[in-house]
């Protein structure tokens, strides 16, 4: 067990910047996210720490030695591969004993901890299986089986499910979350699957172009979107952003007045409501005004999509709910939960925002 | 099984008439190192079959047993020495990126195109001047030269084929880069490395331009002793088959190992 501390690291491929000059430190025992889009430096920045990749800059802390220059087998991690990686020519139980082989523990001690680890991932009976023959549910399980025979300082995990479909998905994030609380070791999990992020992570660090945008718990991240990347990164369906101006603490863009959305004048502010914060109601009451662009049932919900001047936005409601496309209708935004951010920065702004009370998280 | 139509009966005809044509010259030489110099000239199905000509090839002058060894020698140690040369070169050449690799791998391709008549004088120079005409060692390196470039390429093709993930698990899993080699890489890749060992094997067996011209006495490779039956007397066909057959018989049980291998080749590696 140990903390992870990035300091100043940076990784470029000639003049391309893949993961920037930035520092990050991972608490003993945390489970962090690195979340974001394709190509936006959280898979460079974990094959660093695994010592895959070379940084550029900067210094990799392990506990508490610098280990830029130790070698992968050196580091004491642990880490699960997208396609899991496994030795195809071995059996499950060979699989999950490698690490113990080549640090040379002996046969005994050996078949002893990976009957223990295939036990927490529910793999007893399959042992004498080679990978091919096993589902990808199962093989996720022999690639995890084999992260956590040796009990590493850090657990490394590069897109472990998006291999998977989607309800075992559902199970098998459930059964990491569980490993992760179990063991209490140091976590870093890169996903694009936001709610991947928002289920497992004790702090989601959303990332973009190489750059952190916002680091901190799921609720705060969910609830206090940094800047309009986040704010539309995290969320489905996204977070409506509207562009308009503040006049004397109203918010206006064609088909919409918000009186109370925040505090003084600027020109240039998006406004940021989440769907589950807009409601409908009837044509000329409410904060917007709009036509319905179009419905679709979720199971729980109605999604409506509404047309407000050029902006579409999407509201949930009930399930009752049954205009017809085209008919008018009014939104109303929940007064606590309103975002506003700078158009041309996007950064949030928080000085802004009206002194309604804030959501607290866990409320 | 869909039904054949005409064409499809066409097809089956024409695929017995390529075999019988590749298998009768196969059956002549088997039926006619059986025969006695006499039966030979007929298209006999049945005769009394001898054993005799097994026996004179391995007298003098013929002796075909020191030629059979010559060969063994040869093709082994060219297998001994290309495949790992080879296997190192093939991964360094899928992993690892160095300026100029394209215009090297197209090279090492390249010298495949040379015709062997061509360069087979310079050779023969060049041994003569070492003093090596006419010894193992100057086949082992000729042979060992024209095996490598089809053997990097083949296990490159194989070492390609495995994904860099599992050896980046075996990396973080504790491994140092040879052990990598050694427990992933070399496992993953036997079947073309076993089939570019059996290819090679082959190719040196078979060897004939380079043999004849650089050997003369000592280290002539069975191949070049067929000539042997070429005597005073006009071809000796029966002894000829004889000696045939022994080149063959490797080839056969060889042939029938490349094929196990390479189904295997082709199903395996597949675990994603």
């Amino acid at each position: 067990m140990a903390q992870v501390i990035l300091k100043d690291v940076e990784k470029t491929w000639a003049s391309f910047v893949a993961v920037a000059r930035q520092s990050l430190t991972v608490a003993d025992g945390e489970f962090l996210v690195l979340l974001g889009p394709s190509g936006c430096g959280k898979t460079t920045t974990m094959r660093m720490v695994a010592g895959l990749e070379e940084p550029s800059g900067g210094e990799i802390w392990i506990g508490d030695r610098c280990v830029n220059n130790v070698m992968p087998k050196d580091r004491d991690i642990a880490m699960v591969f997208q396609n899991y990686g496994l030795y195809p020519h071995l059996t499950v139980g060979e699989n999950i004993a490698y690490p113990l082989r080549v640090r040379g523990v002996n046969r005994t001690d050996r078949e002893a901890r990976v009957a223990e680890a295939a036990r927490k991932v529910e793999l007893g009976n399959l042992l004498h299986r080679r990978p091919r023959e096993l589902s990808g549910g199962q093989r996720q399980r022999v690639a995890l089986a084999r992260a956590i025979v040796r009990t590493p300082a850090v657990f490394l995990m590069d897109e472990p499910l998006s291999n998977l479909d989607a309800k075992l998905r559902v199970t098998m994030r459930a059964e990491i979350k569980h490993l992760q609380a179990e063991l209490g070791i140091t976590t870093i999990y890169v996903t694009h699957d936001q709610i991947e992020a928002m289920t497992l992570a004790y702090r989601v660090a959303v990332m973009k172009n190489g750059v952190v945008q916002q680091i901190a718990p799921p609720a705060e991240v969910y609830d206090r979107p940094a800047n309009l990347f986040v704010a539309g990164f995290i969320g489905s369906p996204p977070m409506n952003l509207i562009t308009g101006n503040l006049v004397d603490g109203t918010f206006t863009a064609p088909g919409v007045a918000l009186p109370g959305a925040g505090t003084g004048s600027r020109d240039g502010v998006v406004l940021g409501v989440r769907p589950e914060c807009l409601s409908l109601c009837a044509p000329g009451d409410g904060h917007m005004a709009g036509t319905v662009f179009t419905t679709e049932l979720t199971g729980e919900a109605v999604l409506v999509t509404a047309q407000v001047g050029p902006a579409r936005v999407i509201a949930r409601t009930e399930r009752g709910f049954a205009e017809a496309t085209g008919a008018t209708v009014g939104l109303r935004a929940d007064m606590r939960q309103l975002h506003l951010f700078d158009a041309e920065s996007g950064l949030r702004l928080p000085e802004m925002a009206s002194r309604l009370p804030e959501l607290v998280p866990g409320e | 099984m869909k039904r054949k139509g005409g064409w499809g009966r066409v097809q089956d005809g024409l695929v017995v008439l390529a075999a019988i044509v590749v298998l009768l010259p196969i059956v002549w030489i088997a039926l006619a190192a059986f025969k006695t110099s006499v039966d030979v000239f007929e298209l006999k199905l049945f005769f009394t079959p001898t054993l005799q000509n097994f026996a004179t090839i391995f007298e003098p002058p013929y002796l075909i047993h020191q030629k059979l060894l010559n060969s063994a020698i040869v093709s082994i140690c060219v297998v001994l020495i290309s495949i790992p040369l080879a296997t190192c070169a093939a991964y360094s050449f899928s992993r690892f990126r160095m300026r100029g690799e394209r215009a090297m791998l197209v090279t090492i391709l390249a010298t495949q195109f040379v015709p062997a008549v061509v360069i087979v004088l310079p050779f023969f120079l060049m041994f003569r001047s070492l003093g090596m005409l006419d010894t193992r060692p100057a086949l082992i390196l000729v042979d060992t030269a024209i095996v490598m470039p089809f053997a990097v390429w083949m296990i490159k093709g194989f070492v390609d084929g495995i994904p860099l993930e599992t050896e980046e698990a075996a990396l973080v899993d504790g491994s140092t880069r040879l052990q990598v080699l050694r427990r992933v890489v070399l496992p993953m890749a036997a079947p073309g490395i076993i089939t570019a060992a059996i290819f090679a094997f082959i190719i040196s067996w078979n060897e004939f331009l380079f043999a004849l011209i650089l050997t003369r006495r000592d280290a002539v490779t069975l191949p070049v002793g067929l000539q042997l039956f070429n005597g005073q007397e006009g071809m000796q066909w029966h002894l000829l088959s004889a000696a045939g057959l022994l080149i063959m018989a490797p080839m056969i049980v060889l042939a029938l190992l490349v094929q196990k291998h390479f189904v295997q080749g082709m199903t395996m590696g597949a675990v994603r």
